[in-house]
């Protein structure tokens, strides 16, 4: 350690023992190492329950954000593309009337009194539009895809999201804009794909999704519905169709016998939803 | 090594070590004491007030339960349609009307403890597969297979809803019920002892019993009507 000169060498010596004797009290390595080690575990034990915890909660947290609750009412909101309108439970048309909705595929307003059965149906033809928004009234999700651009793999995967699985609806809606579009009440997210992970986040976010849709605790079926669907009608509603509003005057709308000549009339002829 | 360098002043150095080490050895009590706080949940935090957790068995046999209660419910409803037969009536009304009571309750709960009402992952009774359940646990439905065990495909309910009237539709009601009810069991039977809630447990319970005695019932229907049930 220290290169001592041989005169001084007895001095040193000594200088040398006390000074250890006075530097072995205030460095007790076996301490200094035993502490060091302690709050290396500390650290490591800390440092993996926290990593633990964080991770579950990053999880939580991917998974609660398309959850409804007390304070996310409505997760959609954070979906890209969504389109939110505000719908007030409606009034019922009857089986004969159109309404003139104002969105394509509509999501909200006027509907028949007939709700099309949402028990996780796979309808294979398009349906009317005045049901289904019916059954979107009763919390379902109607998945509406373009027939002739969702075929094959792409349509057995929406199928699997919705066959048998209650308040899911899918059919086939022709002329649609977009491959494949997605509803419930007063919501609308259309997408290119099957795959695309916002159908499992809509549905999570949406599907009877108490703060979000009119009729909390309706039923889903509709036996007679499920039976006879009313068919798709392509025109565009006529001029006596519903408004948005339901119409001023229920009176006024109602008593409309007197032109049954009109567009609807090609759809009511094939629509008897008896019962 | 820089060892040396303390030792200059002598008697004084060893209160640097000192406070180091004790600071030291603060912090790392510190450390675990709050490594121990994450990683121990105190007995009252799972109290049986508290919500359950997400993919706890309480939340999943609510959320399953009543998408399997709904299915029978469906059924019965369309032997209120259908039958002629008044005992299938009465019987199909008792089963519609508990069962939706039931999912009632369920779907409340849920609804309090901030969970989906139903499933929505597309896996079925994961909860059931903590404790060593003989057999059962986690279903992933295929294209044209019951979602859980004892329900009916799509194909079987087109069938209820249009077969043939009469006794033929009631034999095949009551085929389809009874399968129902003993697929359902294990789920109540299940919670019934391992769910946390009491009001959970309770209810599995009690279906489990009342369900038993339809089970029994629509055995002894089938019988009558000369037919077996199910293979």
């Amino acid at each position: 350690m220290t290169s001592g000169k041989k005169t001084k060498a007895t001095r040193n010596s000594v200088a040398a023992a006390r000074s250890s004797v006075v530097a072995s009290k205030p460095k007790p390595w076996g301490t200094i190492l035993a502490v060091i080690a302690v709050l290396a575990l500390a650290g490591g034990v800390f440092g993996y329950a926290y990593m633990q915890i964080h991770e579950n909660n990053v999880k939580e947290a991917a998974l609660a954000k398309w959850k409804p609750s007390d304070t996310n009412k409505d997760p959609s909101t954070a979906l890209a593309g969504i389109v939110t309108k505000e719908y007030k439970g409606s009034r019922h048309v009857e089986p004969t009337q159109r309404v003139a909705y104002d969105q394509t595929p509509a999501f909200g307003g006027p509907h028949d009194a007939q709700w099309a059965d949402c028990t996780g149906v796979v309808y294979d033809k398009a349906v009317r539009t005045e049901n289904m928004v019916h059954g979107l009234e009763h919390g379902a999700v109607w998945i509406a895809y373009n027939p002739d651009q969702v075929k094959d793999d792409a349509l057995t995967k929406l199928k699997a999201k919705v066959e048998g699985i209650p308040y899911m609806m899918l059919s086939p809606y022709p002329g649609l804009d977009k491959p494949i579009s997605l509803q419930s009440w007063g919501h609308q997210l259309k997408i290119e794909n099957a795959d695309d992970e916002r159908v499992d986040q809509f549905i999570s976010s949406l599907l009877r999704n108490p703060n979000t849709y009119p009729e909390v605790g309706a039923s889903c079926e509709n036996t007679a519905f499920l039976s006879n669907p009313a068919p798709f009608v392509a025109e565009k509603p006529g001029a006596d169709a519903v408004p948005m509003d339901g119409g001023k005057d229920d009176s006024v709308t109602e008593g409309q016998p007197q032109n049954p000549s009109t567009p609807p009339a090609s759809g009511s002829a094939s629509t008897p939803p008896s019962s | 090594m820089s060892v040396p360098e303390t030792d200059e002043v002598s008697g004084r150095p060893s209160g640097v070590v000192r406070a180091l080490v004790i600071g030291a050895a603060v912090l790392a009590v510190l450390l675990l004491g709050a490594a121990v706080g994450l990683l121990v949940k105190l007995p009252g935090s799972t109290s049986s007030t508290a919500a359950p957790a997400s993919g706890s068995v309480d939340v999943g046999f609510c959320q399953d339960m009543s998408m399997h209660h709904l299915q029978g419910i469906q059924m019965a409803n369309i032997a209120r349609d259908r039958s002629t037969d008044p005992e299938i009536r009465q019987l199909a009304f008792d089963i519609s009307s508990t069962q939706l009571e039931q999912v009632g309750r369920m779907k409340g709960w849920l609804m309090m403890w901030n969970e989906h009402e139903q499933n929505i992952s597309g896996v079925y009774m994961k909860w059931m597969d903590a404790a060593g359940v003989h057999g059962h646990g986690a279903t992933t439905p295929e294209a044209g297979k019951p979602l859980m065990p004892g329900m009916a495909t799509t194909d079987e309910l087109t069938r209820l809803r249009t077969g043939p009237a009469g006794r033929e539709f009631d034999v095949y009601w009551l085929q389809l019920m009874l399968r129902h009810h003993v697929g359902g069991a294990p789920m109540a039977e299940y919670a019934a002892t391992a769910a946390g809630q009491s009001v959970v447990r309770t209810l599995s319970d009690n279906m489990l019993k009342s369900q038993s005695a339809e089970t029994e019932l629509m055995k002894d229907y089938l019988a009558k009507r000369g037919a077996a049930p199910l293979p």
